[in-house]
C-alpha cells in the first residue's frame, strides 16, 4: 500500500506541475527522471536522515 | 501521431505475449519512429535560431524525409539488424512488435503512414483525427485532446488500468525479468530493486499522466472545444495527404 501511495502521489504531482509548466509534459526522460526521484531517491533519502 | 498510445501499447503486448517479449526492446520500438525526428517538426530554438522542417508533414511522414521510419520495412529492417548484430532473437521480435503497434496506431490520422515503403511512398491512413504537427506542438496538443486521437489513447490507459497485475512486483519479477535476465541483471547491478522497478513502470506512469494532464490543460486551463467527428476537431486545419 506504501508503495502504491507514493506511485498516485507522484502522479498527482507530475500531472499538478504538467498542467502548470505543460515543457514538463515534453521529455520521457524528464518524465521518468521525476519519477525515480519521487519513488526511490527521496524515500531513500528520507529514511536516512531519520 | 498519438501522445499516450506509444508509451501504452507495449504494455498491453507484453500483457499479451508474457515471456516471449521483453519490455525494453518493445518501448525502444514503440518509440523508434519518432525518436529522432518529432523535435524537428515542431521545431526548436537553439542561440535565437529556429531548428525546423520547411515541410513538417513531409518531413515527417513522407519522402523524400524521414516517413520511412514509419514504414513496415524499416521495422523489419532495425529487427533483423538486432538479430544478427545483438543475436537475440526476443529483442528483434520484441522491437518489430513494438513499433509495428506505433506503424499501425499512426494510421489512425489524416496523414497516415508509408506503410508499404518501399515499394509505394503512398501514405494509408484512415483519417480518424487530424494529423496538426505542422501548426506548432501547443496548438497540437489542444487539437489532438479534442478530437478522437485523445479516445483511442483512453483506450490504452483504461486497458492498462484494467491490467493493473503487470505493474506489480511478482510479475515484474517472474515475466519481466524471466524474459530478459541479461539486461535487467545488468542493470540491476548498479540499481535497487525498486529503481529497476520504477523504470519498467516508468512509460505507463508517463503515458498515462500526461494524458490527464492535457486533457486538463486543454479543457480546463484552455477552452478547445471539444469535437469527436471522424477526422476532426473540425477547427483545426488539418494536414491531409
Amino acid at each position: 500500500m506504501r508503495e502504491l501511495a507514493l506511485y498516485l502521489a507522484a502522479a498527482a504531482a507530475y500531472i499538478t506541475l504538467g498542467v502548470a509548466f505543460p515543457d514538463l509534459l515534453w521529455s520521457w526522460v524528464e518524465g521518468t527522471a521525476f519519477l525515480l526521484l519521487a519513488v526511490w531517491i527521496l524515500p531513500s533519502v528520507v529514511r536516512r536522515l531519520r | 501521431m498519438s501522445w499516450a498510445a506509444h508509451d501504452l501499447e507495449p504494455y498491453a503486448i507484453q500483457r499479451h505475449f508474457g515471456r516471449r517479449v521483453a519490455i525494453v526492446p518493445l518501448l525502444l520500438g514503440s518509440y523508434a519512429p519518432d525518436m529522432f525526428s518529432k523535435w524537428f517538426v515542431y521545431g526548436i530554438e537553439v542561440f535565437n535560431i529556429e531548428l525546423k522542417a520547411d515541410d513538417p508533414v513531409q518531413f515527417h511522414r513522407g519522402w523524400p524525409g524521414v516517413g520511412f521510419t514509419h514504414s513496415l520495412a524499416f521495422g523489419l529492417l532495425v529487427a533483423a539488424l538486432i538479430l544478427f548484430v545483438g543475436r537475440s532473437r526476443i529483442w528483434a521480435f520484441s522491437f518489430l512488435l513494438g513499433h509495428w503497434a506505433h506503424v499501425f496506431t499512426d494510421v489512425g490520422d489524416t496523414i497516415g503512414t508509408m506503410l508499404l515503403f518501399p515499394f509505394s511512398t503512398e501514405t494509408i491512413g484512415i483519417g480518424a483525427w487530424a494529423y496538426a504537427g505542422q501548426v506548432g506542438r501547443e496548438l497540437d496538443a489542444g487539437a489532438y485532446f479534442s478530437g478522437l486521437g485523445f479516445v483511442w489513447d483512453g483506450v490504452w490507459v483504461v486497458y492498462g488500468l484494467l491490467s493493473w497485475r503487470i505493474l506489480k512486483r511478482e510479475y515484474f519479477r517472474e515475466t519481466i525479468v524471466a524474459a530478459d535476465p541479461r539486461f535487467w541483471g545488468w542493470l540491476g547491478r548498479w540499481l535497487p530493486e525498486v529503481a529497476l522497478l520504477a523504470l519498467y513502470r516508468a512509460s505507463f506512469f508517463y503515458g498515462t499522466t500526461r494524458w490527464v494532464a492535457w486533457l486538463i490543460w486543454a479543457h480546463v486551463v484552455h477552452e478547445f472545444p471539444f469535437d469527436l467527428s471522424w477526422g476532426g476537431p473540425g477547427w483545426i486545419p488539418a494536414a491531409h495527404d
